[in-house]
């Protein structure tokens, strides 16, 4: 794998709209129930000082994939700029990598009776395109990114947010800008 | 929490038992002629109907039972592709010991003692003794080996209550504990007194074991939140305290009582303890799927 690409979420911008994961169910013209992208709410306990911020996450095609581990058809496949793909044609539906992903990323559709999940929008990344989401973003909150050392580096960028879980267990490919404490971002 | 997951708790416990009772009869087949031909006929037979009702039931668990056959593809990290393919390989190596149960008509000369008999015959019958040995030997390693795959499916760094050595041995203790019940049961008629003994002595073992196991898994499970998650939703549920009172308690003072007067055949309480240690580990399995917590992204939406 020559490169890793990933997210790079900017709670500080993020006003919980939603467009994320409207943009990509609009791409892909999902069902129903599967959500592939997903905003969170942050617990507002989770700060000393009260916080009301979002954060949007779809899968986070990890360095070390459970999905790709445990998956017995190889529906999944980690490309050279390692975007983890998944192929609906060899699922079976044996959902053993909705059980393996902490981030519960891949999800079942019963009208399908397969598991579907984010691919990175790598056909538009291929053609020199955003991902769908990231170009919905309109407070640019969602970036595409490459993971490397200089961007952890920076100061600011956290490797993961109260209520995630450790990222040593898949190593996510996804970065955070944390919120500002104290700020409330009201969207009810 | 998980759901009831029907098909893996069919396809689990009964293929332990298949695999438990051609265990046992290999155990029993260790010195020659000690066991009853009739006895191997009749375990090989009902290992492999559960065998096989084992295998159609884990299809039901796939969204896609008619692509089952991919599921062989990825060896290379896949408990599951691994699991399949040893199970195959066990119904591949139950069909030689079909072939070979049907293949024991001169041991059975033999047994019954009937007179002329030819050293052409005895050599046979002594080389068809040794096949059946090395069958169920095989066949049992083979069976081993899957039920600790299909374990290992489950050990996952996201499930703290299932990340650890506990799968494999609850599998393999449902194993030792069914196979041998199982074939006391077929063998009710068919087996000496001394290996009556050593079964239900067996049984006696695994059940006590099983149960000092769960103790000391119940209290490692709270050094994790979702494990204490696990252990609370375990305790609280009155079908955990079924399991105990009918797959444990009950057995435990059964098996004592057998065996305390062993002299005395009691064909039916041997029954019913393997019907309440079927029926506890029906349940255990269950609560297995159902108690299992997973590391999850803890937000309000
Ligand atoms: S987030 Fe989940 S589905 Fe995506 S690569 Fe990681 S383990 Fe696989
Ligand atoms: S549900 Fe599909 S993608 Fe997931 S592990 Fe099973 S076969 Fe693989």
């Amino acid at each position: 794998m020559s490169k890793q690409l990933g997210f790079l979420h900017n709670s500080e911008k993020c006003v919980g709209c939603r467009g994320c994961e409207m943009a990509c169910k609009n791409e892909y013209q999902t069902d129903a129930t599967p959500q592939w992208r997903k905003v969170f709410q942050l617990n507002e306990d989770a700060f000393s000082l009260p916080t009301r911020m979002f954060f949007s996450m779809a899968c986070n095609h990890c360095a070390h994939p459970e999905c790709l581990r445990v998956c017995p058809v190889e529906a999944y496949t980690k490309r050279d700029d390692g975007i983890v793909i998944h192929d609906p044609n060899r699922c079976i539906g044996c959902r053993l990598c909705t059980m393996a992903c902490p981030y519960d990323r891949p999800q079942f559709n019963p009208a399908k009776k397969k598991v579907e999940k984010c691919n990175l929008c790598y056909q538009r990344i291929d053609k020199g395109e955003k991902p769908a989401c990231v170009a919905a973003c309109i407070p640019g909150a969602l970036e595409l990114v490459e993971i490397n050392d200089s961007l952890d580096q920076k100061t600011g960028v956290l490797k993961t947010l109260p209520g995630l879980p450790s990222p040593k267990i898949t190593t996510p490919s996804i970065r955070f800008i944390g919120p500002k404490q104290g700020k409330q971002i009201r969207r009810d | 929490m998980g759901d009831w997951e029907w098909p893996l708790i069919l396809f689990t416990v009964l293929g332990q038992i298949a695999v438990g009772i051609i265990l046992m009869l290999w155990w029993l087949d260790r010195s020659r002629d000690h066991l009853n031909t009739k006895l191997f006929k009749q375990g090989v037979n009902v290992s492999g109907i559960l065998l096989a009702l084992a295998l159609l039931a884990s299809l039901f668990h796939l969204g896609h039972p008619e692509a089952a056959y991919r599921a062989l593809a990825h060896l290379g990290s896949s408990w599951l592709s691994r699991e399949i393919l040893l199970f195959l390989l066990t119904f591949l190596a139950w069909i030689y010991l079909f072939w070979q149960s049907r293949q024991q008509a001169i041991s059975r000369i033999l047994e019954s003692g009937a007179t002329p008999i030819t050293t052409s015959e005895i050599a046979a019958g002594v080389q068809q003794t040794d096949n059946r040995s090395l069958g169920l030997g095989i066949t049992s390693v083979l069976g081993l080996l899957g039920i600790a795959s299909s374990a290992m499916i489950y050990v996952l760094p996201r499930v703290p209550a299932w990340n650890n050595v506990g799968p494999v041995l609850f599998f393999l203790l449902t194993t030792g504990l069914l196979g041998a019940l199982c074939t006391l049961v077929l063998g009710t008629k068919l087996l000496q007194p001394v290996q009556k003994n050593l079964l239900l002595k067996w049984s006696l073992g695994c059940t006590i074991l099983s149960l000092l196991l769960y103790v000391v898994y119940g209290s490692l499970l709270s050094g994790s939140a979702e494990g204490s998650l696990t252990l609370s939703f375990l305790l609280n549920s009155p079908l955990f305290w079924a399991r105990a009172l009918l797959g444990w308690l009950a057995p435990l003072l059964l098996l004592v009582s057998l065996l305390r007067n062993s002299q005395v055949e009691k064909p039916n309480l041997i029954l019913i303890v393997t019907l309440l240690v079927c029926l506890g580990e029906v349940l255990g399995r269950a609560l297995f799927y159902l108690s299992a917590v997973g590391i999850h992204i803890n937000a309000l939406f």
